[in-house]
């Protein structure tokens, strides 16, 4: 069966390049002959419950309570959370999972409720470079990270990484992310998987076990590059 | 202390910086010009017709077109090398005090202040769109700031407005002497949520116009460019030429042809004027390095470096991408990922700068075949003795528009 993966509202949550994630890991798959499709979900378009795996990116405040309203419309997200489906989710998508996030104007938005996380608004923003080690036997994780919420845990959770440069959820938490056994969430914004090409294969191992290896030296290199730059 | 030595004590602050290397005259001139006279830029500007232009691209280049238009009428000052902060545009008002005219180009964020500062009679707001977001603000806190600079105006003050762009739209549509402007530009990768009610936008099938059920809509345009035809009020018409290649160089020109009309220049006269301009401030001009002739040209975000590889896609088969991530440049690279390069399938490309792996990852995905080079002379050597487009992000771009190689 072919391998879907739906990307949400691109022109809501899409603010720090992120549609390059699903130009990766398209690329990724494509390398490996798996086949698959690319299921763009548009605002007032409906939004699937049965793809494999849905990506949402980073957004500005509007557009992530916009983009709230849309995937909690018909519970769709939650269902394609029953259904057994994927997530990664980075920055504003990330927040949206969760329970509560804060917008401007010291509102507190409902979010979806897929992860028992909360944000609130935390001074100064949080930008820049972003290095955690991961909590899964992967390479160290490379990103760049520009947001002004901070995410806390609602219960015990497994984090993406632990930071060691930049702030990540903060709250002193010294954590990134968040990992369960269907979502992976991330202050790595835009494209994590270009710096990350072994996190993106770890969320395909998922659904695809073990996977051929890629010759593709320049991610690896571009890994390494950026965290040296840190250091 | 008088005005006059006041600019010459800054002038010479200008002078002293330059001859010890220490910085920009333009800077240092303008620092300290401010310093000793905070309302140096309201007097200077008392007595001429102020011009202001602002937005996220193509300030540098409207600003000399208008220049050039105006010019014709009479002595008009100008900043148009792209000093666009407080300095710089000190500076341009006092190295020229007898202009009865001044066209300034100006930082976004610095627009609110200028407007204060000058009681201009026209502005210019051309765009606003995603930069460098590690550093400046988001694009709907910039159009927040111009709505509330706008209200202040008097209403002798006419604001050119870009009605393809629903921020500048937004900023500009409580002012009552708006002249809107169209180059049919199409869609807006900000602009998905509107700027008035924050719900979704919604934009034609075809990406030329926009509304929201809150009553915010694109306004209907005066002056309207189809191709180079540029149409106004009454009748008027103009065939736009520009040597300056690309589709922005014909729309910045119809701007400048249509503010220099508002202060009384006939459009032929204007036109005249500036189709002789092919290069301002350093694009599209012409570098050697090594056996290679390179043709620069800037990007500096995602709208213009789409701009950029259309306009390239005409030029030559060999093409150098520079980016570097310097502050001026802004930190972030994710942005390279909003840029589709298919453009440059099929042409010899080769990548540097400081973040060329970042560029390399992302023209591997775009399947862009390229090689990666340790600098310019390495890339020129490679090429050898061809013609070929330098695109380079910021910094990149002006250290070699002044000729410095590395
Ligand atoms: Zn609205």
């Amino acid at each position: 069966m072919t391998f879907s993966i739906a990307h949400l509202l691109p022109e809501l949550l899409g603010t720090y390049g992120d549609q390059g994630n699903v130009e990766i890991l398209s690329w990724r798959l494509k390398q490996r002959s798996i086949s698959h499709e690319i299921i763009v979900v548009k605002a007032g378009e409906k939004v699937p419950t049965h793809a494999d795996l849905y990506l949402l990116g980073g957004g500005e405040d509007d557009a992530q309570i916009a983009a709230s309203e849309i995937l909690n419309h018909g519970g769709a997200l939650r269902k394609a959370h029953n259904n057994g489906a994927h997530f990664f989710a980075v920055c504003a998508g990330f927040q949206l999972l969760g329970s509560t996030f804060p917008a401007s104007g010291n509102r507190t938005i409902d979010g979806l409720g897929i992860l028992a996380v909360e944000t609130v608004s935390a001074t100064p923003r949080s930008v820049g470079e972003i290095i955690s080690i991961p909590t899964m036997n992967i390479p160290m994780l490379t990103g760049f990270e520009n947001h002004a919420g901070q995410t806390r845990y609602l219960e015990e959770l497994q984090p993406l990484g632990n930071v060691t440069t930049g702030i990540g959820n903060g709250l002193d938490t010294k954590v990134d992310g968040v990992v369960t056994d269907q979502v992976v969430g991330t202050y790595m914004h835009g494209p994590a998987f270009a710096r990350n090409p072994e996190l993106a294969d770890w969320i395909l191992t998922r659904k695809f076990g073990v996977l051929d290896p890629i010759e593709a030296p320049i991610f690896s290199a571009l890994h390494d590059e950026r965290i040296k730059s840190v250091k | 202390m008088y005005l006059t030595l006041v600019i010459a004590l800054a002038r010479l602050g200008g002078v002293i910086s330059r001859i010890t290397k220490r910085g920009s005259g333009v800077m240092v001139t303008g620092r300290v010009l401010l310093k000793l006279n905070p309302n140096a830029v309201t007097t200077l500007s008392l007595g001429r017709s102020m011009i202001l232009v602002s937005g996220t691209n193509g300030k540098s280049t409207t600003t000399a077109l208008i220049h050039k238009a105006l010019s014709t009428k009479a002595d008009t000052a100008s900043n148009y090398t792209g000093a666009n902060l407080f300095p710089g545009i000190a500076t341009a008002l006092a190295e020229n005090r007898s202009a009865p005219l001044a066209v300034l180009e100006v930082d976004e964020m610095v627009l609110p202040w200028a407007i204060g500062q000058t009681k201009p009679k026209v502005i210019v707001l051309l765009n606003l769109g995603r930069d460098q977001l590690d550093r400046l603000s988001e694009v709907r806190v910039v159009a927040a700031t111009w709505k509330a600079a706008l209200v202040g105006l008097p209403s002798s003050c006419t604001v050119l407005a870009d009605s393809d762009d629903p921020f500048v739209t937004w900023a500009a549509r409580d002012w009552v002497n708006v002249v809107w402007f169209t180059s049919g530009a199409v869609g807006h990768i900000d602009a998905s949520t509107c700027p008035e009610c924050g719900a979704v936008l919604k934009w034609t099938p075809d990406g030329t116009s926009y509304s929201c059920e809150c009553g915010f809509r694109k306004p209907s345009p005066e002056w309207i460019l189809r191709g180079a035809q540029l149409t106004g009020p009454n009748n008027q018409k103009i065939a736009v030429v520009s040597a300056i290649p690309g589709n922005a160089a014909i729309s910045n020109a119809a701007r400048a042809i249509i503010t220099a009309s508002l202060l009384g220049v006939p459009l032929s006269d204007s036109s005249a004027a500036i189709s002789k301009i092919s290069s301002v401030d350093g694009r599209f001009s012409a570098l050697k390095i090594g056996m290679t002739n390179f043709r620069l040209l800037l990007s500096k975000n995602p709208a213009s470096w789409r701009e950029t590889l259309a306009t390239s896609s005409l030029g030559a088969k060999n093409v150098l991408l520079v980016v570097n991530a310097n502050t001026q440049d802004g930190k972030d690279t994710s942005w390279l990922w909003d840029v589709d390069f298919t453009p440059l399938k099929g042409r010899n490309v080769i990548v540097t700068g400081d973040r060329r792996l970042d560029v390399s990852a992302r023209l591997t995905v775009n399947e862009i075949e390229h090689v990666i080079a340790q600098n310019e002379d390495a890339a020129a050597k490679l090429f050898g003795a061809l013609d070929a487009d330098l695109i380079a992000s910021y910094t990149a771009f002006h250290r070699l528009a002044k000729g410095v190689k590395r």
